[in-house]
Parts: C-alpha cells; sequence; structure tokens
C-alpha cells in the first residue's frame, strides 16, 4: 500500500495564506489615496496634540468619536499589520517628526476608527545606550516594529 | 505649571510618598527609568535610587524606608535618612513621585 506523500499539503498551505496576504493587500487606487490621506490627516492631528497636551490626553483625543473596539475579528490582526505597513511606507518620505511614536499615535487612530482595539506600547533599554521606543500591538501582537526585543515594556496606552 | 515645594525635613520624614498615576517606572538591571507622561521625559537612576525608591514606594513613610534601607546597607540611619530627602526632594521637583499634602498636577 502506498503511503499518502504529505508534501502537497506542506505545499499548498503557505501558497493559500501568500494569496491571502496579496488580496487583503490589494487596494484600488482611489482606497490608497483615501488610506493616503487618513494617515497624512492623522499625523497632522496627531503632531498637534502632542504639542498641546500629555500623550495620555492626545490618545484619548485620536480615540474619540471612534466605534468601540471590538472583540478580536478574524481578519483584525492582518488588517491591522496591513495598516502599520502603509503607516510606516508612507510616513518615511513626510518630513518632520515620523519616528515610532508619530507612528504608533497615527497606526492607534486608524485603528479606533475601524473599532480595531489596539495598545501603544512605550519601551526602554539602557544598554548599550539608553534608548526608548514606541509600537502598537493588537491582542498581544506586535503590529508595528517592536524593535529587537531589547526594550522592557514600561507602559501599556 | 504648578510649583512644587519641598517640604523641610522632618515633615518629609514622616510623609507617605506615592508615584502618581501618570509617572511610570521600570528596574533594568543597571538602571531604573522613570517616564513623567505628562512631560514626556525620561529620567534615569541609578541602581541605588531605584531601591530606594522602591523603599520608598513600600514603607508607609520616608522614615521606616530609612530604617529598611539602613539595615540592607548596614549604615547608621541618619545618614540614610539625609540621603533618602536628597533624593525625595530631586523626585518631587521633577514632578516624579507625591508626598501627603503634594499639590495635584
Amino acid at each position: 500500500m502506498a503511503v499518502p506523500s504529505p508534501e502537497p499539503q506542506r505545499v499548498s498551505a503557505p501558497l493559500v495564506r501568500a494569496a491571502e496576504s496579496v488580496r487583503v493587500d490589494r487596494l484600488t487606487h482611489g482606497e490608497r489615496a483615501r488610506l493616503a490621506v487618513e494617515i497624512l490627516a492623522s499625523y497632522l492631528q496627531a503632531q498637534r496634540a502632542l504639542r498641546r497636551a500629555p500623550i495620555e490626553s492626545v490618545i484619548a483625543r485620536l480615540r474619540s468619536r471612534s466605534p468601540a473596539a471590538a472583540p478580536v475579528a478574524p481578519g483584525s490582526l492582518e488588517e491591522a499589520r496591513r495598516l502599520g505597513r502603509a503607516v510606516s511606507r508612507l510616513l518615511r518620505y513626510v518630513p518632520g517628526d515620523t519616528r515610532c511614536l508619530a507612528r504608533s499615535l497615527v497606526l492607534t487612530r486608524l485603528l479606533a476608527r475601524r473599532g480595531i482595539e489596539a495598545k501603544l506600547v512605550i519601551g526602554a533599554r539602557t544598554t548599550p545606550d539608553f534608548l526608548a521606543h514606541a509600537w502598537v500591538e493588537h491582542a498581544g501582537d506586535p503590529v508595528l516594529d517592536p524593535g529587537d526585543g531589547s526594550f522592557g515594556r514600561l507602559v501599556e496606552l | 505649571m504648578i510649583p512644587r515645594t519641598v517640604p523641610d525635613i522632618p515633615t518629609l520624614l514622616a510623609a507617605n510618598v506615592k508615584v502618581p498615576q501618570h509617572v511610570v517606572y521600570r528596574s533594568f538591571p543597571t538602571e531604573t527609568v522613570v517616564l513623567n507622561l505628562q512631560t514626556g521625559k525620561y529620567h534615569g537612576l541609578n541602581a541605588t535610587a531605584g531601591q530606594m525608591l522602591d523603599a520608598l514606594t513600600r514603607a508607609d513613610c520616608v522614615r521606616n524606608a530609612a530604617a529598611e534601607l539602613a539595615g540592607g546597607y548596614g549604615q547608621p540611619q541618619d545618614v540614610i535618612e539625609t540621603d533618602l530627602c536628597n533624593l525625595c526632594a530631586s523626585l518631587l521637583e521633577r514632578g516624579l513621585i507625591e508626598t501627603d499634602g503634594s499639590p495635584k498636577p
């Protein structure tokens, strides 16, 4: 009796995942443009707010007038990661301070508008030099670059 | 900004110290990092100051924190009390701790 080969299953599963990933990332030109405008507007709002208020108030303001964050839904992690990639890609070309905190605030705003639960995490490390870093997590999974693992969590907002 | 006044030493020694809600801190092997979320500023405490902050938050007054630390360090309590009061004054000025009767920011 022939032993069934596991080969087709091993090959097909990653292909299916890759196809889903491509489909999620594929947006029409109009959708891309709308997302870009939303990112830029959120960036300006976050920068203005940060000059006037402490970060906790800024985050509360960015989350205000948004639907209540829903429990973790199927596909929400992929959607959060897709938006995280879009924020990182676009803000790379924007003048001004677009480092980790700005990116995290913008993504927090985008996720809140879509009712996707997210936490903004601020971490720090002390060696070899002091460095602080911010990123966003959805249901415990980072959706922006959490760094190289050397950052200890200071606070989740 | 609300001016922060440091109490005199007898008042400070009897005071209870709290870390306000807008301040978070974490101990790392070489230092303790304190973040004031209201100002966005990070502060570094060396290992000894980090242990002192831990003791201050555990004890019900600065004097008792000094007694605990004096036992651990094998130093006279009055020496530790002076050091602890100096640290408290620095932390109070930066809004990183509150004592009984501290003005709320």
